[in-house]
């Protein structure tokens, strides 16, 4: 197979595009779709955790206070630093759009916005 | 350890992946169903005003008009970020069982039934080598490709199509030659062969076939087809220039392949699809609109931004051509094809005089 033209996946590893003047706001609403979609992954697996642990228990301990249990938890140095990595990674996904395009011509303007033809300096003042 | 398949659809390596790719099939969800029909409505209505009835803004007119719409660009962001999210995603849980997935492939190319066939030597022309939809590697440079086209086709469906209900309706609702003989069967650009395998139990009797120019989508067709135990067989050819003899097939379907080719291709596609069909069979289209007259302002708008940001190169020239004539021109009476459950597609039937 001939190697690739770009590299694999130019097309979501590259800048992307921009759709705003302030490409800030671009960054704001990628980042939160990615919070949104680690929240959601978060919860799902809460709640895939309960339902496998209380099938579990149930047969050896009745019918355990599994959300109890998991207040009472003390964490080891080694689990807490698992954790910490996992938490930076989080940080990195959700904010990654803002190392992606740090500037206001770090990305092509999208498609809705190619025609725009330049504004007078007058009517840009106003 | 694999996690399994659901039905005719793996499972992600992860629990978290599985999670993560719902959260960006349902935003999908309400992008298309819920925002795209307010931005259509709000959007018609502001072209409509600025362009009095009986004018037909061009695409940089109509765009013009739209950028007074904040609503626009946040759609604009919010497509492309969850296709990248999507593909992002997926790339990185299938290449997690990478190993898994080369030698499932391998074993089922090795066992069969049906064939893969293939020659090292082939040359994908550069025209298909480009990352459509922004998925990495594109079809034919990633060797994960096809795994990863099928999950991420699947946030694309909306779940909808996760035991391919959308291609066996339409394998089922192909139409036949008139006399009833189908003795050979093509998918034409049949990429996870989802459709040829569909085909070929509705046909059994037939010999079937897929062609793809993409080969990581054929060996994953392949996979699929050889572990239901379905004897279809897969090569890797250009549709252009297929390698089978005059008059062969009596029924061939495509199903969205011409709005991904140049229209150059598309104008040796048809002649060549018309000289492997005998007369009498039938070329089963389901296809991109390509009347853009008839299209809304925001229809338009959809199609063009869907070339440019999703990477759709060749949509646009297609939206805007004779297709129809093209069609006949090379030998096929046209008519309108069944309804199908995506309603966007056209659905053509073109029998061969």
């Amino acid at each position: 197979m001939k190697q690739a033209q770009a590299p694999l996946g130019a097309e979501i590893e590259g800048p992307g595009r921009r759709y705003f003047d302030d490409v800030v706001i671009d960054n704001l609403l990628e980042a939160m779709l990615e919070l949104t979609a680690a929240v959601w992954t978060h919860r799902d697996r809460a709640m895939v955790l309960e339902q496998v642990l209380s099938r579990l228990l149930a047969e050896s301990h009745g019918a355990p206070d599994i959300a109890r249990l998991l207040e009472q938890h003390r964490p080891t140095a080694e689990e807490q630093e698992a954790r910490r990595l996992e938490r930076d990674a989080l940080v990195s996904q959700v904010f990654r759009s803002f190392a992606r395009r740090p500037a206001a011509d770090s990305a092509p303007l999208g498609a809705g916005r190619r025609y725009q033809e330049p504004r007078p300096r007058a009517e840009q003042a106003s | 350890m694999r996690r399994d398949w659901d039905g005719l659809l793996p499972r992600t390596a992860r629990l978290a992946d599985e999670s993560y790719l719902d959260f960006v099939t349902s935003f999908r969800a309400r992008a298309v169903q819920q925002m795209y029909p307010m931005l259509e409505e709000l959007g018609n209505a502001v072209v409509g005003r600025e362009h009095p009835a009986g004018t037909a803004p061009g695409i940089a007119e109509i765009q013009r008009s739209l950028d007074a719409l904040p609503l626009v660009r946040v759609w604009q962001r919010f497509m492309r970020s969850h296709q990248e999210m999507m593909w992002r995603r997926t790339r990185a849980s299938i290449a997690a069982e990478a190993d898994q997935w080369l030698a499932a492939m391998r074993d089922a190319e090795a066992r069969g039934p049906g064939r893969l066939l293939y020659d090292p030597a082939f040359v994908v022309p550069d025209y298909a080598r480009v990352e459509v939809h922004l998925q990495p590697g594109g079809y034919t440079d990633d060797p994960l490709g096809g795994p990863v086209f099928h999950y991420g086709t699947h946030v694309f469906y909306q779940g909808e199509n996760a035991q391919d209900e959308q291609h066996v309706e339409m394998a089922r609702k192909a139409a036949a030659p008139r006399d009833g003989a189908v003795r050979r069967v093509l998918d034409l650009a049949c990429s996870i062969g989802q459709a040829t395998v569909a085909l070929k139990q509705r046909f059994p009797a037939a010999e079937t076939w897929g062609i793809d120019v993409a080969l990581p989508l054929l060996r994953y067709a392949h996979l699929r087809a050889a572990e239901r135990g379905v004897d279809v067989n897969f090569q890797q050819a250009l549709a252009e220039q297929m390698p089978f003899p005059d008059r062969h097939f009596d029924l061939v379907l495509s199903y969205i392949l011409f709005h991904e080719i140049p229209w150059r291709i598309t104008e040796r596609v048809v002649p060549e699809v018309a000289r492997v069909m005998r007369p009498g069979g039938t070329f089963c289209i389901y296809e991109f609109p390509n009347a853009s007259g008839s299209l809304s302002p925001v229809a338009q708008f959809l199609i063009d931004y869907d070339s440019h940001d999703n990477c759709e190169p060749y949509s646009r020239e297609f939206v805007r051509a004779d297709f129809h004539g093209l069609l006949r021109d090379s030998g096929f009476d046209v008519a309108p094809g069944p309804k199908v459950a995506n309603g966007f597609l056209q659905s053509i039937v073109a029998t061969r005089r």
